[in-house]
């Protein structure tokens, strides 16, 4: 069935291929997406995963907001070309909404009507048939693409970089960046800057891929690689080497950076979220009582070298799966006149939002979420203590951990408003077994070295959805208004000038609340759990908002916490787009 | 016989599970129809399995004590040390595709649904440790300053994680996870690691394979205890007759002498049944 899939898909490349410029026959202008515009992009574009390099997910736009939000209706709706979890990222500019689905398929839409513009279908290679894994990633594909001067850049399953035409979809240039064979595979887009594809790969868990998690850089021009860092074997770093204890790299795994990262053009600086150790737990590992860097990590990378500037662990010693990548999100905000600049994130899966300065990786402070037990405390100058009761001494020991492997947080990203000074973040209330225990599939070899209990709520809590909105200062992080609820939320969050945040949850409604207070002001039910990263821009002076909804694992691995709120058996996956009614 | 197997099969080769978006697989992905089998059944195998060949032979053994033609599927491969999205793989082809997956752990620590079962094993082989070192007669001749490497979530290296947690720190040897066999062959003979423990059918693989890996040699693990993985195949539990079929042929192949003369021809060692 699968291959039968495959030869269809492929069919449908060629044809899609070929036919993209007949149907791309326009007079569309198209203006090249520089290194300013996507530091400070115009309102009416959003032109990156969360809409600059700063990852705030904040758009300058106000049109819709708490007067007239009532007021939204449906302009115009898209199905996606692909089934698979739902993860995407559109992105809009000059009136074009891009658009990338599961198995690299692009799709450039007008904006306006929904159009389709063109669509271009990545050609996997046939070896997928026998490598399950890469099937399985290539259903899980999330925000894929960038933007940068008149192209769209897109990382595939398989491992390589495509540059689109932005204008008629052709192929400019694409390279084979690892092998995909060894298990690597691109689960989240690049970002781009000075002329410098940044991009983080996947797979790192996967046994042909020990001892290599990188951060690399290519030419936008050529696709020649200027650097990589590898996030788990950095020989300039005595200290990081240590923290492996006896294991050499060949024997490491995991450090997988999977949520796309952040740009500070003044200081040439990306800072990016690390993933989780592997094999999780240390008994395993081998490891002994050591942090294990840069696993769970921010780290600060020079974009013209690729060397580390700093880093700062956020959970050392990970025995649980409770990976760090999430959205690292650059703050600038003034007191008594001085600019101070940090790095805001709730880092990991149990929900820690942190605030750093991101000039030095220096801690400035962290405020708890959701509840969690496997940090004890964190010191004045940020060293994070574990609980050492949850590190399993036997195999088979068991220990409840919260929060669950799926979060607490997970890929959906808050947003920063600069009018609140307040982070949004979307979050479940969850906990899980974990036992490290050897269980071989296919005799004697090797698949998998934990096992994991079903998400449950923690003792006490009925209500698995929390959107908790964090006032933000240098010195602290305080909690300005929670909003709970039994479903749990499956989208990324939206803020905008509006005074707004747009999100979804697991019972299909689309909400928008007010940023000052947590009210719902507007809400509609769709077809399909809410996901992706809901995003908004303007044409002709009309401000829309994009939502993206489809099957959804954060519904469906709690979804036995909210019973009454039935899934939907179809996957469903498509952008509705809003706007308000037309004067 | 064939005629009513392949009637059964009619009836309840489908195995489908709920279509809602209450797994972490799109409904999409399962194929909502009865596979007609015919007078043949479909049989999976884990391309990556240590024991392929072997199992093919005995994937075929038993369709010719069910005088049904094996359809032999190369199944899946490629997954993550943690086994990420493998059981959503296992659902997808038993759902899909496979009546049978052969080379089955045979575990209490087995990590597939309820909505499958595990025959009966029809081999067992044991965790051998390599040593390349011709003074070494057992584990405990090994300096405890050396290094081990064992196969990365396997029985041998839980026995010998077990163990070592049993031990104080300066009577354990420190141990490595490989992954890559070939990789911890090639450092057990430059020395980086003083021995490995593997499947024994791993190590008759590299044996076969690699000519600078015959002086490698096998020695008593003692003092950490032996162990060793029984194999079997995977069927729905849905198809009890298939499975209960299955099991009796798997009888019949390790009475009658099919699975010892197997063993001996792929050079392993270990018994035929349980």
């Amino acid at each position: 069935m699968k291959t039968l899939i495959k030869s269809l898909l492929m069919a449908t490349a060629a044809f899609a291929v070929i036919s993209a410029p007949a149907l791309a026959q326009n007079t569309r202008e198209y203006s090249p997406v520089t290194d300013e515009m996507l530091a400070n992009p115009p309102a009416e574009d959003w032109l990156s995963f969360r809409g600059a390099y700063n990852n705030q997910g904040y758009s300058k736009l106000d049109l819709i907001n708490k007067d007239t939000v009532d007021d939204l209706e449906l302009a115009w709706a898209w199905p996606m070309a692909e089934a698979g979890i739902q993860e995407t990222a559109p992105l809009i500019h000059d009136g074009i909404l891009f658009l990338q689905t599961n198995n690299n398929i692009v799709e450039a839409l007008d904006a306006k009507t929904g159009d389709r513009i063109w669509t271009y279908i990545h050609e996997l290679p046939e070896l997928p048939a026998s490598w399950s894994y890469q099937l399985n990633q290539a259903r899980r594909q999330k925000a894929s693409i960038a933007l940068y001067q008149d192209k769209v850049v897109l990382t595939t399953v398989d491992a390589k970089i495509v540059v689109l035409n932005a204008l008629d979809g052709k192929v400019v240039w694409e390279k084979q960046v690892l092998d995909y064979n060894k298990g690597y595979s691109y689960t989240v887009g690049p970002i781009v800057v000075d002329n410098k594809i940044i991009s983080a790969i996947s797979g790192c868990s996967i046994a042909g891929t020990a001892g290599g998690c990188y951060i690399l850089a290519h030419d936008f021009e050529t696709g020649e690689e200027l650097w990589r860092f590898n996030t788990i074997n950095d020989p300039d770093n005595p200290e990081q080497q240590a923290s492996w204890g006896e294991v050499p790299p060949e024997n490491r795994w995991g450090g997988t950076p999977w949520t796309i990262g952040s740009y500070d053009p003044e200081t040439r600086t990306t800072f990016w979220g690390i993933g989780m150790p592997g094999p999780y737990s240390e008994l395993i590992r081998g490891s002994g009582d050591g942090s294990v860097l840069y696993t769970n990590s921010t780290i600060a990378l020079d974009i013209d070298t690729g060397k580390l500037k700093w880093y700062y662990q956020h959970l050392p010693r990970d025995n649980w799966d409770l990976d760090s990548p999430f959205e690292r999100i650059l703050v600038d905000q003034e007191v008594d006149g001085e600019v101070k600049k940090m790095l805001v994130t709730v880092a990991g899966k149990n929900g820690i939002a942190f605030g750093l300065d991101r000039e030095t990786g220096k801690y400035l402070w962290h405020k708890e979420t959701v509840h969690q037990n496997v940090v004890t405390g964190i010191d004045p100058d940020g060293t994070v203590h574990i609980n050492e009761d949850l590190v399993a001494k036997a195999v088979g020991e068991e220990h409840l951990v919260c929060a669950s492997v799926s979060g607490g947080k997970l890929w959906q990203a808050g947003s920063y408003s600069p009018l609140t000074q307040a982070y949004y973040v979307p979050l479940t209330e969850a906990c899980n077994t974990v036992a490290p225990t050897q269980t071989e599939f296919t005799a004697g070899n090797a698949v998998g070295a934990m096992k994991f209990g079903p998400r449950v709520l923690p003792e006490g809590v009925t209500e698995a959805g929390l959107v908790q909105a964090i006032a933000v200062t240098p010195t602290s992080g305080k909690t300005k208004w929670d909003y709970r609820s039994r479903p749990t939320p499956t989208s990324s969050v939206l803020a905008t000038a509006g005074g707004l945040v747009f999100g979804g949850d697991a019972a299909r409604d689309v909400k928008a609340w007010d940023q000052e207070t947590g009210e719902v002001v507007w809400s509609q039910r769709l077809n399909a759990p809410i996901g992706g990263y809901p995003a908004t821009y303007a044409v002709d002076g009309e401000q829309y908002l994009v939502v993206p909804t489809g099957y959804s694992n954060s519904a469906s691995s709690i979804s036995s916490a909210f019973p009454e709120i039935p899934l939907p058996t179809g996957s469903g996956n498509s952008i509705f787009v809003f706007k308000l009614p037309s004067k | 016989m064939r005629q009513f197997l392949s009637a059964v099969f009619l009836l309840v080769a489908c195995a489908l599970p709920a279509l809602a978006q209450n797994s972490s697989i799109p409904p999409e992905e399962f194929n909502n129809t009865s596979r007609l089998s015919g007078d043949s059944i479909n049989v999976c195998f884990d391309r990556t399995s240590l024991g392929l060949a072997f199992d093919q032979d005995v994937a075929r053994a038993i369709g010719d004590a069910l005088f049904l033609r094996v359809e032999a599927i190369e199944g899946f491969g490629g997954f993550p040390l943690n086994g990420d999205a493998l059981l959503d793989e296992v659902t997808l082809a038993m759902t899909n595709t496979c009546d049978v997956f052969m080379g089955v752990s045979v575990s209490p620590n087995s990590p597939v649904s309820d909505a499958f079962a595990i025959t009966r094993p029809y081999a067992t082989f044991p965790f051998v440790l390599a040593v390349a070192d011709p003074d070494w007669q057992r584990l405990g001749d090994i300096p405890k300053s050396r290094k081990l490497g064992t196969a990365m979530a396997s029985m041998g290296e839980m026995n010998y994680i077990t163990w070592a947690q049993q031990q104080p720190e300066n009577e354990r040897w420190v141990r490595l996870p490989y992954a890559d066999f070939d990789l911890m062959t090639t450092r057990v003979l430059d020395g980086s690691i003083a021995g490995m423990i593997l499947w024994q059918p791993a190590l008759a693989r590299i044996l076969a394979s690699r000519p600078d890996a015959k002086v490698l040699r096998v020695i008593d693990s003692a003092p950490v205890p032996s162990s060793e993985t029984r194999v079997g195949a995977l069927v729905s539990s849905r198809n009890s007759f298939l499975r209960a079929q299955i099991d009796e042929a798997i009888d019949a192949i390790v009475r009658d002498g099919t699975i010892a003369g197997l063993i001996e021809k792929h050079g392993y060692s270990g018994r035929a049944g349980e």
